[in-house]
């Protein structure tokens, strides 16, 4: 097993670039799937092995109730490092544990908070809010199961009938393909391993991009649904989120508005290997593929030498 | 935040703030005409002081919620808003309290970082100029 039962902790590595490519260079919906089914696999892949890592280091410490076989020598041989690495493990699977448990509540409790919110209004797919401040939401679930578009007064003042159109469309378009169910994988994939946040960041970009063409081609206008984004920007302009104030590079709001007033992308589901988009496909699913094998040698490995290890 | 939650003498759970002007305005807003705040302590039961009654009419006037007379040493209270206004004014709580909402609800737009703003307004006028071609 060796250092393969550590790989799958830090191949998550490798999906940078691959996010970076992905969101440049495929189709947003190819992207949105690919980079969340990434991330999900990695995440998986990461916690178990910080499962058998956890395993290994629990037997060591005096007291545990796990078979005393399992503190053997040749056990702790199959983990490299296995002292500290299995030490480690405890708490940081502990950390992962309790990170993922938070995301799902506040996921579950934003969304029933928000149904409660609007439980007194006509059950109708869009809820208009006399709020003069600007925002709109896609809020999923609700008692027919379709989902809700949330819009202030504020933000439909703010645009043109077309414009309006395009934001609906854009709302539906989250709705209908289940965004939310992406976002929610990849939020708690980055709280299984930190070095899957760029992945987050990534499908956040890509789902707002597969919105933004669905609904171009349901209002039938790149340029509509553009100064609809563009516009609702300018009125919502807020003090940005911290963290994101300082980068230089161009925000996600203006990199939607440019690729809506560039040509519309090709709609291949799997492009060939030759191409930059290609080349992005092809590693991440490399990547996924060599964490999967890892962690579940490690895995066959760790279970056959406890198999040996437990008196019988 | 379960003791935040079980604090406050005498309350088995403190209510938010949100929570309360909800239920003032529900309690006023069926009210015959303007009433004073004793009218809305009296109906909200609960145990609210009320002086707490008076904070969250307060509140609420500074949200466009309700509207108030002078009458002789006290004010009269009426709702303007509808459920609808209720409506937002809880969306606007339920926002604002959590702070990764990105996570669960795809805003439409971000907030613009300054130099995007510039950046976007390039994009616009290129957007606008085009669809006059």
């Amino acid at each position: 097993m060796g250092l393969f039962v550590l790989l799958p902790l830090v191949l998550p590595l490798s999906a940078w670039p691959v996010a970076r490519l992905a969101e440049q260079h495929l189709h947003p919906r190819t992207a949105t799937r690919l980079l969340s089914a990434v991330a999900g696999v990695l995440a998986v892949c990461s916690t178990l092995c910080l499962g058998l890592l956890v395993v290994v280091g629990t037997a060591q410490l005096p007291g545990n109730p796990l078979p005393d076989g399992w503190s053997d020598p040749e056990v702790r041989a199959a983990v490299p490092y296995d002292e500290v690495a299995g030490k480690l493990a405890i708490p940081a699977l502990l950390a992962v544990l309790a990170a993922g448990a938070r995301t799902a509540w506040r996921h579950a409790a934003v969304r029933r908070r928000a149904g409660r919110a609007l439980a007194s209004l006509p059950d109708r797919p869009v809820a208009v809010l006399p709020d003069p401040e600007p925002y709109a939401y896609a809020l999923p679930g609700g008692r027919r199961g379709g989902g809700r578009v949330v819009v202030t007064a504020g933000m439909l003042a703010g645009l043109e009938p077309a414009e309006r159109r395009a934001l609906f469309a854009h709302e539906r378009a989250h709705l209908r393909g289940r965004h939310h169910r992406y976002l929610l994988t990849v939020s708690l994939a980055a709280g299984a391993n930190p070095f899957l946040r760029p992945l987050r960041t990534a499908v956040a970009y890509t789902a707002e991009r597969w919105a933004d063409e669905d609904a171009a081609a349901a209002v039938g206008s790149r340029r509509v649904v553009a100064r609809a984004i563009g516009r609702a920007a300018l009125v919502t302009r807020g003090a940005p989120p911290p963290g994101l104030a300082g980068f230089a590079a161009a925000g996600p709001v203006p990199r939607r508005v440019a690729a809506l007033l560039a040509p519309a992308p090709a709609a291949r589901s799997w492009p060939p290997l030759s191409t930059t988009a290609g080349l992005a496909a092809w590693g991440a699913a490399a990547g996924t593929t060599a964490s999967a094998l890892s962690s579940a040698n490690s895995a066959v490995t760790l279970f056959q030498i406890l198999r040996a290890a437990t008196p019988l | 935040m379960t003791e935040r939650e079980r604090g406050g003498a005498g309350h088995p759970r403190r209510r938010g703030q949100g929570e309360l002007e909800g239920q003032v305005l529900a309690v006023l807003r069926p009210a015959p005409g303007p009433v004073n705040a004793g009218w809305v302590q009296e109906r909200l039961g609960g145990g609210l002081a009320y002086t707490t009654v008076i904070t969250i009419l307060t509140r609420l006037l500074a949200k466009g919620a309700v509207s108030r007379e002078r009458a002789g040493r006290s004010f009269l209270w009426t709702a303007t808003a509808d459920e609808a206004g209720l409506a937002a004014l809880r969306m606007r709580r339920v926002l604002d309290g959590e702070a990764d909402r990105k996570a669960v609800l795809a805003s439409f737009v971000t907030a613009l970082p300054p130099g995007d703003e510039r950046l976007l307004r390039e994009l616009l006028a290129q957007a606008g100029d085009e669809a006059e071609d």
